[in-house]
């Protein structure tokens, strides 16, 4: 059995110490062993972003990273997203927009539109498709994710948060 | 009335061809010697080596091939289907399997020298065909795989040619050494990164034959 | 249609999605996500080679990796007699091989470990001597005499599937030696994958003590799925309960039986312990069920005015392998036959031929109503060349040979009757939504200055909601659907239906019709598919069924529901029947609205007041055997502009009109028409899987295999008109692949009209930048 290393890290803003393999993924550390099935595994060649997870601040394809290397890190998946107890606007967007149809890419789209919105907080039409640009959907088409991240961006400008 | 794109045929032709001339400062009869000669040319091959000669023209040889963490172990036959000795011209055919079943490659390799002032130039034509997972990567990997496992060939050619007793990191013939993984996948997009952005012509695509995207 | 209030969201109402709070916050349930004790990971080992014999294979080295409990070779189930299963076209399938493999990426073994990275550990260590066979990949030199033979196993000794034909062949060539023009393009649908973003996979869990089996299972046809494993592996039907859990993602990718299903099951019954198999993307593209891969040729024929005359068609069909492609058992070419289109023709004739290659099987897949997508584009392809040949408006020519709206129901030649359609206001609001007659000017002007600009029509005809049961079943299954529907005491409801959502919004759907049948509101209405131990028999989702034929039922159930509770309020209000009126929520008395008793008063009744005679309860089931197909319809306009340095074609407008009868929901309608939309520009600009001369898959992965994004996908700008199903008890016609149906055909025609003045008459898909570029060059226009 292959040596298994103790990982310490900060998930959605809970501390956590679980033991894996050093070739385990992150997406499979995250899934299997802390129990967030909310990323998913879309493809084996880091295309899709399904994986999409924040460390550290930014953006990363989970299954393109090891769960060694998230030692010491602070990730945050999509149960991460700050909600004040009811839904960030970014999923209360998506509900309002239909930017969902079966589920699978929202995770990874949500995680890549909070990124966005922190950094341009008001992106025009083209800066919200290119800032999803790593993360594939087959169901949508793309148009309603666009109205639901400006939907949440509108309401964030107005103090919702 | 028919259309110019007509069906086409949607099989793309898989064989990688790769010609390359390089010059070496030794006599054409000296090179001629070397080449001609399965197990002294054979051992420049990375990853490569020649464990058996069963007749006159034929060998049996074993190559081990990683890209990435994917290793790839042939065992199979050289033959030398033509040489002709006053021409100075060589015609080889290597075919293997992967011992795991995870593929085929067969090469052909021409090699033809030329008397040139104060050396020898060879020019190398090589038809590559392989059959399983690292084909799938499409002639992107391969070509520069083979690219870059040729430009080990011609340094370790060269070096034999200086000095027959040399032995190289891939001259044992008790293991050979795989090719570096992390060197080669690195190599590979680098090369295939930065081919893309110079004059060479773009990747083939799936529906069109390729034509020779090695020739220059 | 009467249209409720908001409150109860009936039909017609943009009611947001019940279904979206769980996957907003990443608890979707998804086959992956389940994760039972003791469960073990499975891994598939696959053939590198196209065609070649098996020699042997070891698995002593693999064996050994710690973790490893099972590997599975086509020997082992051939002691079972399961090494062999039947595909869904009455063709077999090897499980895993035996013998020979006939594809690359084909099943070879199953490897079962305690945790999946030494699964894979395993499967590299698995040896196989194979022993190479010429590759057969070009369908076309498949009936050669010197072909390859691939299938040992059957009785023809050819690469033969099938022959089919319909249509009358006699008058179609008569017509055509009559015709003053006749037009001809050479057409493919190249073979290309749905890819859902969820890949393919299970977990079978098979229970010792219970004996019963539990298949957590990406299905979009669970309960024929169930039957399958029953007829397949022996298992007595009651005690399989197949669960098909949140989909992410079908079109029509998870509608066959795959190896790594089967396997799981056998080793869940070996181990005693639960089997999970996850296939991976490059396995989901290189082995799971592809589409299209049709080689056409059509002619039509007319008169030197466009009015068409004939239409004849050959096809080549390349199905890989194994014929596993899911379609009606009477029409191994699916229904391809609606090739005629939106147009009146007096004569036609298709023949369809179908072949074996050393590919992967299927064919019936990706939004295609079955073969619908091949057909649509082909009609519209040659009417362009046909508008071409005559120097006509595609426009013109098609509003000249449209079936008029007053000529339905309308019998096809070639057997099909449409139900009902206005294809002249569709296209109208098409042409004024884009703005028609000034992109023509434009496109004249651009002309004059040498720039390429193009405009791409295309008026295509759906067909829809199998089926009758007197034409279609699956398998034997004959196509009906169902619905049951249950009233709680406080009024709420709770449905099951046959068929299973992958996205389309059915918790939502289905409860708006409940809602506009019942007057229950949407919101209090619960909607459950996919689990065979609740659900009624259904035949699933895919070809655009579920409204047809599940929504059909749902409304006869409520139906059934309404009459119930009309006796009940009959013995409330003390009246007779005769004399009670509905709308939407309650029942009252003629002329006395304030004597009412509402749906929720009735429902508790039915439990705590029962009239004498009737049973308790507020429940129906329906099975819903449609009379017809339905046949929704539409106009796609697409404008395209193309750089002449780089070929790259950029989609300035695409304007979709959909017809799809009385609608649900106008946002998930709008929804699926994007989705749809998108998958039909991959299809045309983008996608390909391509097999080399060694059959070696191209495009196997998604480095290759090309899923547009948010960058590349165009704007989509849609409308509408409403024409209803006369059939349909509320008058819908289901949409999901319309999108997909019509725009390849529309993006095409675009292309083509933007190179048309320079003599090009047709472009294979995909039309990528490298095709449009080496054109131009060919033509002189660039460098």
């Amino acid at each position: 059995m292959a040596k298994k290393e103790l990982i310490k890290l900060k998930i959605n803003g809970e501390e956590r110490e679980v033991a894996a393999e050093s070739r385990m993924l992150l997406v499979h550390f995250i899934r299997e062993q802390l129990g967030l099935t909310g990323t998913h595994v879309g493809c084996d060649t880091s295309n899709c972003g399904a994986c999409t997870v924040l460390m550290n601040g930014k953006t990363v394809k989970s299954c393109t990273v090891f769960a060694v290397q998230a030692d010491g890190a602070e990730i945050m998946t999509v149960e991460g997203l700050p909600s004040n107890g009811a839904l960030h606007p970014l999923q209360e967007g998506f509900k309002e927009e239909h930017g969902l149809q079966c589920g699978f890419c929202t995770p990874g789209m949500l995680i890549s539109s909070y990124a966005l919105l922190k950094k341009n907080p008001n992106p025009t039409e083209a800066e919200i498709r290119w800032g999803i640009s790593g993360n594939l959907c087959r169901c949508t088409g793309y148009q309603n994710i666009v109205k639901a991240v400006q939907f949440a961006s509108k309401k964030m400008a107005q103090g919702g948060k | 009335m028919e259309h110019p794109e007509g069906e086409g045929n949607h099989g793309l032709e898989m064989a990688i061809k790769i010609e390359k001339t390089f010059r070496v400062d030794e006599p054409v009869e000296k090179v001629w010697a070397f080449l001609s000669d399965p197990k002294k040319v054979g051992v420049c091959v990375p990853g490569a080596q020649i464990t058996e000669q069963v007749d006159e023209r034929t060998y049996k040889g074993a190559i081990k091939v990683k890209v990435g963490p994917s290793v790839t172990d042939y065992k199979g036959e050289v033959q030398i289907v033509r040489k002709d000795d006053a021409a100075h011209e060589i015609e080889i055919l290597g075919k293997g399997q992967d011992v795991r079943g995870k593929g085929s490659a067969s090469m052909k390799m021409t090699g033809k020298l030329r008397a040139v002032d104060g050396g020898t130039e060879v020019i190398n034509i090589s038809e590559l065909n392989v059959v399983g997972i690292l084909a799938q990567m499409g002639g992107r990997v391969i070509t520069e795989v083979s690219n870059i496992m040729f430009e080990q060939f011609v340094n370790n050619f060269k070096k034999q040619l200086q000095s027959p007793d040399a032995v190289g990191p891939d001259t044992t013939t008790a293991a050979a050494k795989p090719i570096s993984a992390v060197g080669v996948a690195f190599s590979a997009l680098k090369a295939a990164v930065t081919r893309h952005s110079g004059s060479e012509e773009a990747k083939p695509e799936p529906t069109k034959s390729p034509g020779d995207p090695g020739a220059k | 249609m009467h249209k409720t209030s908001a409150e109860i969201s009936g039909m017609g109402h943009s009611m947001k999605r019940k279904e979206d709070g769980r996957f907003i916050q990443g608890k979707g349930n998804y086959v992956d996500d389940v994760i039972l004790p003791h469960m073990v990971y499975a891994q598939m080992v696959r053939s590198p080679y196209a065609h070649a014999r098996i020699k042997s294979i070891n698995t002593d080295a693999a064996k050994k990796v710690p973790g490893v409990l099972a590997i599975i070779t086509g020997e082992d189930l051939a002691k079972a007699n399961l090494a062999w299963m039947p595909t869904l076209s009455y063709d077999k399938q090897m499980v895993l091989a035996t013998g020979k493999v006939l594809f690359q990426a084909q099943e070879v073994a199953f490897v079962v470990a305690e945790d999946r990275y030494a699964a894979a550990d395993a499967a590299e260590l698995v040896e196989v001597d194979y022993e190479e066979l010429p590759v057969l990949v070009d369908p076309h030199k498949a009936m050669d005499a010197d072909a390859p033979l691939l299938r040992e196993d059957r009785t023809e000794k050819n690469n033969k599937i099938f022959h089919w034909e319909v249509g009358d062949k006699a008058a179609t060539d008569k017509a055509f030696k009559e015709a003053a023009v006749i037009s001809k393009v050479n057409a493919l649908s190249p073979r290309c994958h749905p890819a859902p973003l969820e890949t393919c996979g299970c977990v079978a869990d098979f229970n010792k003590a219970t004996e019963k089996l539990t298949v957590w299972l990406t299905s979009q046809a669970p309960h024929a799925h169930r039957t399958v494993f029953a007829l397949v592996g022996g298992i007595p039907e009651q005690n399989i309960r197949i669960i098909a859990p949140d989909i992410g993602g079908g079109f029509g990718n998870k509608v066959p039986v795959y190896p790594g299903y089967v396997c799981a099951v056998v080793a869940s019954l070996t181990l005693g312990r639960p089997v999970k198999w996850i296939e991976t993307r490059s396995e989901n593209l290189q082995s799971t069920g592809f589409a299209r891969d049709y080689h056409m040729t059509a002619e039509v024929a007319a008169d030197k005015d466009g009015k068409v005359k004939a239409m004849r068609v050959k096809t080549l069909a390349d199905h890989g392998a194994f014929n596993a492609a899911a379609q009606p058992t009477k029409f191994p070419a699916g229904l391809f036959s609606i090739c005629t289109g939106s147009y009146e023709f007096p004569n036609a004739f298709c023949e369809v031929d179908g072949v074996y290659t050393n590919k992967a099987p299927g064919g019936i897949a990706y939004r295609c109503s079955f073969r619908v997508t091949e057909a649509a584009y082909l009609i519209e392809r040659v009417m362009d060349v046909l508008a071409d040949d005559l120097k006509m408006d595609p426009v013109e020519l098609r509003q000249k040979n449209f079936i008029p709206a007053a000529k339905f129901p309308y019998k096809s030649p070639l057997g099909w009757t449409y139900d009902s359609g206005d294809y002249h206001a569709a296209m109208k609001l098409a042409l004024d939504t884009v703005g028609y007659d000034a992109l023509l000017k434009e496109q004249a002007e651009k002309r004059k200055k040498g720039e390429l600009m193009g405009i791409g029509i295309s008026s295509f005809t759906e067909i829809v909601g199998a089926g009758p049961a007197h034409t279609f079943d699956i398998l034997g299954i004959k196509m009906f659907d169902s619905a049951e529907i249950r009233i709680h005491p406080t009024g709420k409801a709770i449905c099951r239906m046959g068929t299973k959502s992958q996205g389309q919004g059915h918790e939502t759907t289905y409860a708006q019709i409940v809602a506009q049948e019942l007057g229950i509101p949407a919101k209090d209405v619960q909607v459950e598919e996919g689990d065979t131990d609740t659900a009624p028999y259904g035949l699933g989702t895919y070809a655009s069924r579920s409204t047809p034929t599940s929504g059909a039922a749902t409304a006869m159930a409520a139906r059934k529901i309404r009459e119930k509770a009309k006796k009940i309020a009959a013995f409330l209000l003390e009246a007779s029947e005769e004399d009670l009126e509905w709308e939407p929520g309650k029942f009252f008395v003629k002329g006395a609205p304030s004597k009412a008793k509402t749906i929720q008063e009735i429902a508790f009744a039915a439990y705590t007041n029962i009239p004498p005679g009737l049973e308790a309860g507020l429940e129906a089931v329906n099975y819903y055997d449609p009379p017809n197909l339905t046949f929704p319809f539409g106009t796609y306009i697409a404008v395209v502009d193309i750089d002449k340095g780089t070929g790259e074609i950029k989609v300035r407008r695409f304007v979709a009109v959909d017809d799809c009868g009385n609608i649900i929901n106008p946002m998930i309608v709008e929804g699926q028409i994007h989705g749809g939309l998108t998958e039909g520009f991959a299809i045309a600009f983008m996608q390909e899987i391509g097999y080399d001369e060694s059959g070696n898959v191209q495009g196997g992965t998604f480095m290759d295999y090309l899923i547009p994004t948010a960058v590349e996908t165009p704007h989509w700008e849609t409308g509408k008109t409403t024409t209803p199903s006369p059939h349909h008890p509320f008058g819908a016609k289901g949409v999901g692949e319309s999108p997909t149906v019509g725009s390849p055909g529309a993006f095409v025609n675009a292309v083509v009209d933007a190179l048309s003045h320079l003599g090009v008459k047709h472009i294979e898909m995909p039309i990528t930048p490298w095709k449009v570029w080496n054109i131009l060059k060919e033509k002189g226009i660039t460098g």
